[in-house]
Order: structure tokens, then sequence, then C-alpha cells
């Protein structure tokens, strides 16, 4: 298997995602269960979820990440953006009964696609180092208006109400927060 | 080629997952249209993944792993059936209500979906406006076949319509081929023969 950079020295946690889908490698599980469980769960806390469901929601994202180990794509995306999309449709249909697009979408595994490139590989594990240093240096107002996006269950024009800010600012925030995070890709986008 | 495309507010919410399911299944007819926005989501999932990395850890309880290992053997649920084989993903897999005839040369079908917006199908021959509600909150619209203009140009399969305005004018279907649109609003009413087609059906 093609060796793909380490974020920060940590394990390679889409390697482990493809031992569970090749070998059903339960060792990898438990390092990913330790790793990413904890954080789903303070992000479901975040976006305003009981403690009990919170937990039960992490333990549920996790269940789904063994059970569809083999439809991560490493050529897509990264193992933490992945895990983030897995837990952020569970936690739709748990909050308001509502279904993500995504859940529709074919089987990948069902239409196979060009054989995925190892450089491909390499630079959507590194753009998720990038856009994790990008964020850290948003302007505050502009990181304001991304975290309240993705933390909490609102829609823009709740989060107009809460910053006491016009929609028109709300959307412009964010427009210039995507031109930061899309320069901070550069070739990798 | 892609014209009109969804803001990347709306795009940020399907990413988080705030939009509502109709609204976010008329974003994903365009993205499966766009590579421009699906690189933009991809983007933005990316933010999601990094926003989680970096979250402060949260203790599950000491068994929490081991509570899982009985259910790991258990195959995942299949996806939903395809429904609707003539309809691009995702629209093939979502149940749809009846053809309605809301006026002449229009028709409409309902997105049997949940949450705070509502949506369908329109079909419209050429010539004929399509509907469009006051101004309430956000409204997309579609285009999977023939094409339309409003104020803001000309739509064709693929483009999507997010108006930032209340429009005076209708969108009118141009071209010999009729419009076939997939829409969906927050907007408590629509106007005309729509908004009473949508009382009648009762969403």
């Amino acid at each position: 298997m093609t060796q793909t950079p380490q974020p920060e020295g940590g394990p390679d946690h889409g390697a482990l995602i493809q031992a569970i889908a090749g070998q059903q490698d339960r060792q990898a599980f438990a390092v990913l269960f330790g790793h990413f469980a904890p954080r789903v769960k303070a992000w479901m806390l975040r976006s305003g979820v009981n403690p009990t469901a919170a937990e039960e929601l992490a333990q549920e994202t996790m269940l789904s990440v063994w059970r569809k180990a083999h439809l991560f794509d490493p050529a897509r995306a990264g193992a933490s953006t992945w895990i983030f999309t897995v837990a952020r449709n569970l936690r739709i249909d748990a909050l308001r009964r509502e279904r993500h697009p995504s859940d529709l979408m074919p089987d990948p595994t069902e239409e196979p696609d060009a054989p995925a490139q190892a450089d491909r590989i390499v630079a959507m594990s590194q753009q998720e180092v990038r856009i994790r240093s990008a964020l850290s240096l948003l302007p505050p107002d502009q990181a304001d208006v991304i975290r309240k996006a993705f933390f909490e269950d609102k829609v823009h024009a709740e989060i107009e109400k809460e910053l006491g800010i016009p929609l028109g600012t709300v959307k412009s925030r964010l427009r210039l927060a995507m031109t930061r995070l899309r320069a901070a890709l550069g070739d990798l986008a | 080629m892609i014209v009109h495309h969804p803001s990347e507010a709306t795009l940020a919410a399907y990413a988080a997952g705030t939009l509502p399911e109709a609204l976010a299944l008329v974003a994903a007819t365009h993205l499966g249209h766009c590579a421009v926005c699906r690189t933009t989501l991809s983007t933005l999932e990316a933010t999601g993944g990094a926003l989680l990395e970096d979250l402060p850890p949260v203790s599950l309880s000491i068994d929490a792993l081991d509570r899982l290992i009985g259910q790991m053997d258990r195959p995942a649920p299949p996806p939903p059936p395809v429904l609707n084989p003539d309809l691009p993903a995702p629209l093939n897999r979502v149940p749809l209500g009846r053809w309605w005839t809301i006026g002449a040369g229009v028709r409409y079908r309902p997105l049997r979906s949940n949450g705070a917006a509502w949506g369908g199908l329109v079909l419209a021959k050429p010539g004929r406006s399509l509907p469009r509600h006051g101004h309430a909150g956000r409204e997309l619209t579609c285009v999977l076949s023939g094409a339309f203009a409003d104020q803001d140009g000309t739509f064709a399969a693929g483009d999507l319509s997010e108006p930032d305005v209340d429009h005076d004018q209708p969108p009118m279907v141009i071209g010999a081929q009729a419009c076939l649109c997939i829409i969906a609003s927050e907007g408590m009413r629509l106007r005309g023969l729509l908004g009473l087609a949508q009382r009648m059906i009762g969403r």
C-alpha cells in the first residue's frame, strides 16, 4: 500500500480505516474509536444534543465507520473529513428526522472510478492539515461565522439574529473565509 | 455549461447539515451537475473535518467501545431503494407524490420530505411561467431539463437559481422543450395557482 504522510506525526487514520475495510482490523478500529469518538461526542454536545444522546451518536458514528469503511475513498476525502460527514448525517437524522442527500447517493463501490492515484491521496490528507492551519489564521469575525455554521444546528437567519448582523454580512464573511481557505489549499483544491 | 451556482452560505449550510432537507435535495441535484461546486463542497467538508479534529475531546463511558463490539458483526442497513429511475441521484431515491395540474401547461409533483422546507418537481410547457413564492425565506430551483429565463438570466440543465431579492416577474420557460425543475422553499405561501395547489395538497 502507498505510504501517505502522517499529519502531525500521529497514526495515519486513513490507513486505519482501510485496514478495517480490508481485514476487519479490530485493533485499527479501537485506535480510531479512541481518537474520534470523544471528538464526535464533543461536537454533538456543542450542537445542543443532550449528553446521553451525544454519547449514543458518537457510538453510532463509529459503528457506521466500521460498517461503511469500504466506502471510504482516501482520494476523495481525508479521514477526519469522512468521519465528519458520517457524524453529520446521523446528527441530522437524530435531531430533525431528516436525511442528508449524500445518504441517497449511489454506493461509490458500485461504480468503480479510475484507481486512486497516490498523489491524490497525499493531497487529500494534506488538505486537512492546510485547512486546520488556515482556520487558525482567519480573522475572528470570519472564524466565528464558520464555527457557528458547523457547531450549531442553526440556519443562517438564526446566526444573523444571534450575531446581530445582517444576513448579507453573514454571507459575505463566509465568502471571505472561503476565499482564504481556498487560497490555503492552492493547488490541492 | 453551468452558469448559475448556489451561494457559499447555502453550500456551507449543506456541508454543515443545517440546510432543510427539501432545499438540500435541490442543492444536491445541482452538485451532481457541477464540478466547481463539488470542489467548494469538498473544501467545506474538509473544514468540518478540521474543526472536528481540533475539538477538545469529551470522554465516553469506560465501556463505550465494549458495548459496540456486539453490534459490529451486523451488516449496515441497505441504502434506500430507487423509486424514480427516470430522475438523477439523489432524487431517484426520494418518495414523491402524484402529479397535480396547477394551471394551464404547469404540473407539480410534491416531494415527501421532512423538515422546515417543502418542495417538488415542476413541469411547465414552453411559454408558461414557473411558480415563485412571496419573499419569505430561502428558495432554490434547479433545472433538470429544458430552460427558463428571469431577471438573473437564462437557466438550463444543472443551473441553480437562488434569488436574493423578490422578483416582480415570474420565470418564463424558453425554447421549444418543456422545462422540468426541482424547487424548494422555506416560504410560507406560494403565489398564484401553485399556492392554491399547495393548500389543497396540504403542504
